[in-house]
């Protein structure tokens, strides 16, 4: 089980910058839907950036299935079952629906095995299948993020992160995304999450990695976290301490 | 929780060493002895007149410094501000135009016109400024360059100034041996002044907003600096110093014309010796103007050819933006290498 | 009334030509982000394979077009790898890829000039000084030909982007580059492909300009504005914006030019670029309220 996708003390930035993950570390369990939380700049999205293989790690080592696959480039990440959907604007805004549905399944290379996995996809998300033909750009933004999540299945991926998918969304929006995160694990996919509101990410999550100054400060089945004093304080804004 | 206090606290005092080092960095650079020596030597070369026909070195060195005032004039807009003009050389025929046509009706003269033509070309430089400004980086470059072409396509057919052929102007009546001598004068004085002014720019709260400005125009904004006002002012100054200089070169050569003026290759010019040099540096336009006017007489010479000239000043240009995008002034500054002479900043 | 027809007729066959020099320069910019000045001395260039292809060994313009288009294409491919190579990884625009175009036109033009001197030609196949007449109506061939081949490039190009799978990775990249890298499309690539076709694009345009303009090196400058112009109107990047452009502002050039004199059409370009940039800052179809 621990085997599965681990993060061992990796150290990363931009650039020449500091580094925004100093030491972080994480258990990820398959099938399990997991919510990273923690202030602003604490380094959660930069984590699944680095994950996904979009920078270079200083220092670490991530674990998947027993190899290490640090240092390899998004689309090999993306071939080993890995995708990843950042925050915002993860779409091609002047691309229809069922386009950017096609671009999910770029690395495939095959039209007609991608025309019946996009049919799959539609047979899940009615709402997709009927906006198909319009641009991505045009829909609201709930059907835009479920777009974005949508389009990572075409790959049938083992893992996918989503960083922050209620983002600007209205509430009544943000309880069907946390269904829609949901249905994906519930067929097997674990998932990984950034959530900005930590108890709700943590109470539709079944693991919760706390983190602070690049550092994993505590990790664990998300009812602990939720139950647990200090962080209660510290994060979850249980009570205005300094 | 203490870690991370004494952390900060050992960042504090890393912070304080640093601002010290800079700050005697910053006391032992200041030379100003340098261009007052220089500009004085300067004055003082058409003694060599006395002696024999040194025309051709004066010359130079009137070019050169026409080249000076008009770099550092566009390294106020595109120095400081970041706003990239390819069409700066409008301003200089505006000016030389200005001063020119009043010159060839009432025989006035060019070089007491000049501020005045630069006032105008100033004026010009304001009101296009309030509408290329609208738009940053690409956008505006291409705007500049179709300001050049507007600018060609009018005077090139506006019968009062002589179309393409323009006008000719009276020559001077002095000797030959002293007739450089008013115009080398007003370019020296034009070229200096407009570095002085360049620098009074830098360090003023204005200069500091055009900084701003080149950094992060949405912050700046934000900050509370009236961008557009700042922008389309520091337009209309860059365009003041150029029409400066139009208005005395023309009456230098004895004729204006739009081809002597309306050449891409002046405003392409302009920004090479500014990115040679080091953009937005005080130094970096005048070096730049000073190793680009040499380079160029010597091409000339040597080759003979203006297709040669094109390629050759297209190959610098690639060359110094790709290796040194800082320029000569800007690198050396960087590695803390650069000598005090030429730290006007 | 014939003359009305008339005139938008040329006015729609420069068009096509304009539509097609614009294309290719949308496309890169699209992809890369780069203003590329040099766009037009490439045309230039172009226009010059196809001028000595004839001079030389008598074969038609159009013929040489696929030539053209394939020499300047591997140009651009070398022009990618290299000026622009190191600056694509950034994937940040700055103004100084923009003074590096700038560059590469003067290295382009001087390289022309020095190789063929400044002197004006134009290549002169038969059709390039023959016409047509329905009723009162006068076609000239060559711009007619012209105007064609370039609207069945465009189409093609259309279609090239809108199904291949290029053509998605390119449009995809376009639109949002850190997406498209997630998504396994090989951004790098693409830029070079992009800098390929959109080259390859200026040499096609270059060898239908041949015979349709007289041309020298310098002549460069001249597109540059206008160019720059349709790009700008169409909305930096937005490829269908720009042939848009094109075609509407060159009928109002051809009206222009006819009723008020010849010399004046092309400051429609100019005015336009100007009203434009008073009036929608984004072009007529860019949805970006600022420009990058």
């Amino acid at each position: 089980m621990s085997n599965f996708l681990t993060v061992k003390g990796v150290t990363a930035g931009y650039g020449d910058g500091p580094a925004i993950l100093d030491d972080a570390h994480m258990t990820v369990q398959k099938g399990k839907v997991h919510c990273i939380i923690g202030p602003n700049g604490a380094g959660k999205s930069t984590l699944m950036k680095a994950i996904a293989g979009m920078l270079p790690l200083r220092k670490g080592e991530i674990e998947f299935k027993g190899e290490n696959i640090a240092g390899q480039r998004p689309d090999q990440m993306l071939r080993r079952g890995i995708a990843f959907v950042p925050q915002e604007r993860a779409l091609f805004p002047k691309m229809t629906v069922r386009e950017n549905l096609k671009m999910g399944g770029y690395i495939l290379n095959n039209d007609k095995a991608l025309t019946s996995r996009i049919d799959e996809i539609f047979d899940r998300f009615p709402i997709l299948k009927e906006r198909a033909d319009q641009h991505a750009g045009t829909m609201s933004g709930g059907q835009q993020q479920t777009l974005a999540m949508a389009r990572t299945l075409i790959l049938r991926p083992e893992v996918v992160m989503f960083d922050e998918p209620s983002l600007g969304l209205a509430p009544k929006i943000v309880r069907e995304m946390f269904g829609i995160v949901r249905m994906i694990a519930d067929t097997g996919v674990t998932v990984l999450l950034v959530e900005q509101n930590a108890v709700m990410g943590l109470k539709n999550a079944d693991w919760g990695v706390v983190l602070d100054l690049g550092r994993t400060l505590f990790e664990g089945p998300s009812a602990e976290v939720l139950a647990d004093p200090r962080i209660q304080e510290l994060y979850l804004g249980g009570r205005r301490a300094a | 929780m203490s870690d991370t206090m004494q952390e900060t606290s050992a960042v504090l005092e890393a912070r304080k060493a640093y601002n010290e080092t800079l700050r005697i960095k910053a006391d032992q650079t200041r030379a100003t002895w340098f261009p007052i020596t220089l500009m004085i030597l300067l004055m003082a070369l058409p003694l060599l007149q006395f002696t024999g026909n040194y025309n051709y070195m004066l010359h130079m060195v009137l070019l050169t410094a026409s080249y000076v005032a008009m770099a550092s004039s566009w390294n106020i807009l595109g120095g400081f501000a970041g706003y990239i003009s390819l069409g700066h050389n409008v301003f200089f025929c505006i000016g030389g135009y200005f001063a020119g046509m009043l010159v060839a009706r009432y025989g006035w003269s060019g070089i007491a016109l000049a501020p005045l033509a630069g006032l105008v070309a100033a004026l010009f430089g304001y009101a296009i400024g309030l509408i290329t400004l609208r738009v940053r980086g690409p956008s505006f470059i291409i705007s500049s360059i179709a300001l050049v072409m507007i600018a060609r396509l009018l005077f090139d057919h506006w019968k009062f100034v002589g179309g393409a052929n323009g006008v000719t102007l009276p020559p001077t009546e002095l000797s030959v041996q002293w007739a450089k001598l008013p115009y080398y004068y007003a370019m020296l004085f034009i070229a200096a002044f407009t570095v002085w002014c360049s620098y009074k720019i830098k360090h003023s709260k204005f200069g500091l907003g055009l900084r701003a400005i080149s950094k992060d125009e949405i912050k700046a904004e934000a900050a509370g600096i009236d961008t557009r006002f700042y922008k389309v002012t520091a337009f209309a100054l860059s365009a003041f110093f150029v029409g400066m200089t139009g208005a005395v070169w023309g009456e230098y050569l004895t004729y204006i014309r739009p081809s002597i003026f309306l050449v891409i290759l002046i405003a392409a010019y302009m920004v090479l010796m500014c990115i040679l040099g080091g953009k937005g540096t005080i130094a970096g336009p005048v070096i730049g103007a000073i190793l680009l006017t040499a380079f160029n007489e010597f091409f000339v010479a040597t080759m003979g050819a203006s297709e040669l000239n094109i390629l050759g000043t297209g190959v610098i240009m690639a060359v110094c933006l790709m290796f040194f995008p800082h320029g000569i002034v800007g690198t050396l500054a960087r590695k803390g290498k650069l000598p005090k002479i030429l730290n006007w900043d | 009334m014939d003359q009305i027809i008339q005139v938008a007729v040329l006015g729609i066959g420069l068009g096509g030509v304009f539509a097609l020099m614009g294309s290719g320069l949308s496309l890169v910019f699209g992809v890369m982000r780069i203003v590329n000045l040099a766009h037009p001395s490439l045309i230039i260039g172009g226009a010059y394979i196809a001028y000595w292809g004839f001079k030389l060994y008598g074969i038609d313009p159009l013929i040489m077009l696929p030539v053209c288009a394939v020499i300047l294409a591997v140009t651009g491919i070398l022009f990618y790898k290299v000026f622009f190579e190191r600056d694509a990884k950034s994937a940040t625009y700055s103004e100084m890829t923009v003074l590096l175009t700038f560059a590469i036109a003067m290295i382009v033009e001087g390289a022309l000039g020095a190789a063929f001197s400044n002197t004006q030609r134009v290549t002169s196949p038969v059709y390039a000084t023959d016409a047509f007449f329905i009723g009162d109506v006068f076609i000239p061939k060559g711009q007619l030909y012209a105007g064609i081949v370039s609207i069945v490039i465009i189409g093609l190009l259309a279609a090239f982007l809108k199904y291949s799978r290029l053509g998605y990775a390119i449009r995809a990249t376009t639109q949002n580059r850190e997406a498209a890298a997630l998504l396994g499309v090989n951004v790098n690539m693409v830029g070079l492909m992009s800098f390929a076709i959109g080259i390859g694009l200026a040499g096609a345009a270059g060898a239908l300009t041949s015979f349709v303009f007289s041309f020298f090196p310098a002549k460069h400058w001249e597109w540059v504005a206008v160019l720059m112009s349709l790009v700008v109107m169409g909305g930096m990047g937005s490829i269908l914006g720009t042939v848009i452009a094109a075609f509407s502002l060159s009928i109002v050039a051809a009206f222009v030019g006819t009723w008020i004199g010849s010399t004046w059409s092309t400051m429609t370009f100019f005015l336009a670029l100007f009203l434009v940039l008073l009036f929608r800052p984004q072009g007529l179809f860019g949805e970006k309220p600022e420009l990058v």
